[in-house]
């Protein structure tokens, strides 16, 4: 056998092997959406036989039973709240921090990074009581604003690295030409800072989307704060062996995610390895 | 006043005007609950009195003499942390590896695999949850394989494998891509240099790539003991911590010591420590890894 046939047959080889992998690896979800439209008594007739009389009674019954409409929106707004004052705060504060180097600012850039170290369920149970106390549990911009806080540290220490790499020169010039140093970030810096502000922005949306214990935290004070997770999980929970509902449910839960992924890979997948790589 | 002086007032005042808010925002959810924690995990407080009762120590020596299940869930949680970095590294290198190779379609394989990870994880429990109780009956009429007659929800020791493996396949995506990453950052000229001087495949693939990977190891293995340790949303929706409390997780712990058993003292007593021992363990780790780096 020539080389060139036997690398063929390797290559061959090694794809039929990935594929048996890639299929038995993705079969879960596929069996979620899969008996998302099926009808009770095929669910527990046979888990893992494809529908015989698809029917979409399902995804209309939990649409309604769990109001997605508006979930989807309570996702929508907790999540562009959390990321709007993360972006505006980090970059700012990484900005000035990164320009005037001295004592004070590396003592606050410390503090501002050193809670990456502690683990949110070190201070879950106490921070119910304070967000209680000055009643950010109540509402959705509330649980974004909370999302301030706990983003900000990582957000910055990634913003404050890539600060490095513009060059000085260009916010001197800005100087010289009359602009404070508010305005020279806003219309100087900030538009240079874009590749950065997408990982950013990916590495928060996936957590703030698909976040679980900071809603589950805060749904006993009110309702309105209920996101798509939460609900999927109450609403599982409740549907015990109604399996036909829970997976409708829960593929509608992700959906969007998928969805997401689906349109923008290249990007997702580039903002998880820099954040990753720099966090 | 002199010019110098004016402009480092000014530098200094901006300083803190600019990281004002992010400061106050850090210490309103971290910093404060965090010092509040401290307190309270010297006192007796069902979250409802108005007033804690100071108690000193007495929740941590509760914790130390094993009246609580705290301890346990600490064993499980770093028997689970051994194993999800074990498998999650070792699974996403060969599977990195594989997917660099040249064929077509590599994109849509490498997606795949990515996919668990950008969903929830209470719903990969879910998933999974279906899986066990509905699914492997099914399977097992098709494929009679006797493991999948096993009751891997319902026996303790199966519960902690099943749990595991549930959370190395919904993190696994994250790692395949570092590695790929970290593979595809190998200098090409290196590759061929060896290739020239006659090394064979598996050669390059130990001599060379492997010890290139450094980087790659340290940001995988950190990551994955980090969110090892942090396990929390699987093993509710899975398991809910059972069979007993067989995967009862540290943060699983601390949450229902305070939510569903309402002692907030002593589940405050038990994040601190699990603040210690999480932040003992990352740093030894850590420290570790960057002397092994340094020999390379």
């Amino acid at each position: 056998m020539t080389m060139k046939n036997k690398k063929r047959l390797r290559t061959a080889i090694l794809v039929i092997v990935l594929t048996i992998v890639a299929l038995i690896y993705i079969y879960p979800v596929f069996l979620m959406f899969m008996n998302s439209f099926k009808p009770f008594g095929e669910v527990v007739a046979d888990a893992i036989a494809l529908p015989k009389e698809p029917t979409f009674e399902n995804i209309t019954y939990v649409v309604k039973k769990i109001k997605y409409g508006s979930l989807f929106m309570n996702n929508v707004i907790i999540t562009l709240t959390g990321l709007v004052g993360i972006i505006a705060f980090s970059s700012i504060a990484a900005y000035i921090l990164d320009r005037n180097r001295n004592k004070v600012s590396s003592v606050i850039y410390t503090l501002i990074i050193t809670p990456m170290l502690i683990p949110f369920q070190t201070i879950m149970i106490t921070l119910l009581k304070a967000m209680n106390i000055i009643h950010l549990d109540q509402s959705k911009v509330g649980l974004g604003i909370q999302y301030w806080g706990f983003g900000i540290p990582m957000a910055t220490f990634i913003f404050y690295n890539f600060m490095k790499t513009i060059p000085k020169e260009i916010d001197e010039s800005a100087h010289i030409d009359g602009a404070s140093t508010f305005r020279t970030f806003l219309s100087v810096i900030f538009p240079l800072l874009k590749s950065v502000t997408v990982t950013v922005i990916v590495l928060d949306v996936m957590w703030i989307w698909n976040d679980f214990l900071l809603p589950l935290l805060m749904v006993n004070s009110s309702n309105k704060t209920k996101t798509l997770v939460l609900a999927a999980y109450t609403f599982v929970g409740q549907m015990n062996t109604k399996w036909q509902y829970a997976m409708t449910a829960m593929s509608l839960t992700v959906i969007p995610s998928i969805i997401a992924f689906i349109l923008l890979q290249k990007y997702i997948v580039e903002g998880v390895v820099a954040g990753a790589v720099k966090g | 006043m002199s010019t110098r002086s004016k402009k480092s007032r000014k530098e200094l005042r901006e300083t803190i005007i600019f990281t004002l808010p992010a400061l106050l925002l850090i210490c309103m959810v971290m910093y404060i609950p965090f010092i509040m924690s401290g307190y309270y995990s010297l006192t007796e407080w069902n979250g409802i009195a108005k007033n804690p009762k100071f108690i000193g120590f007495a929740n941590f020596a509760t914790i130390f003499s094993g009246k609580s299940n705290f301890l346990n869930s600490l064993g499980f949680t770093v028997k689970y942390t051994v194993f999800f970095v074990i498998f999650s590294n070792i699974l996403a290198l060969i599977l990195a590896v594989a997917l660099t190779q040249k064929f077509k379609l590599a994109n849509l394989y490498r997606g795949i695999f990515f996919i668990p990870y950008i969903m929830s994880m209470t719903i990969v429990g879910f998933i999974w949850k279906f899986i066990f109780t509905q699914g492997l009956d099914r399977i097992y009429d098709i494929l009679p394989a006797e493991f999948l007659k096993l009751s891997w929800l319902g026996d303790p020791k199966l519960a902690f494998y099943s749990v595991s493996m549930v959370g190395v396949w919904q993190g696994l995506g994250f790692y395949i891509v570092l590695y790929i990453a970290g593979l595809q950052a190998v200098p090409k000229e290196i590759l061929e240099a060896a290739t020239v001087d006659g090394a064979s495949g598996t050669q390059r693939f130990f001599r060379v790539v492997l010890p290139l990977l450094g980087p790659s190891f340290t940001t995988c293995i950190f990551m994955s003991l980090t969110n090892g340790l942090k396990v929390f949303d699987i093993i509710l929706a899975l398991t809910k911590g059972g069979p007993g409390t067989a995967t009862y997780s540290t943060t699983m712990q601390i949450y229902q010591e305070a939510f569903t058993n309402n002692n907030y003292g002593l589940g405050s007593a038990q994040a601190i420590i699990y603040f210690i021992v999480v932040l003992v363990i990352t740093q030894l780790v850590l420290k570790a890894m960057s002397l092994r780096e340094v020999e390379l």
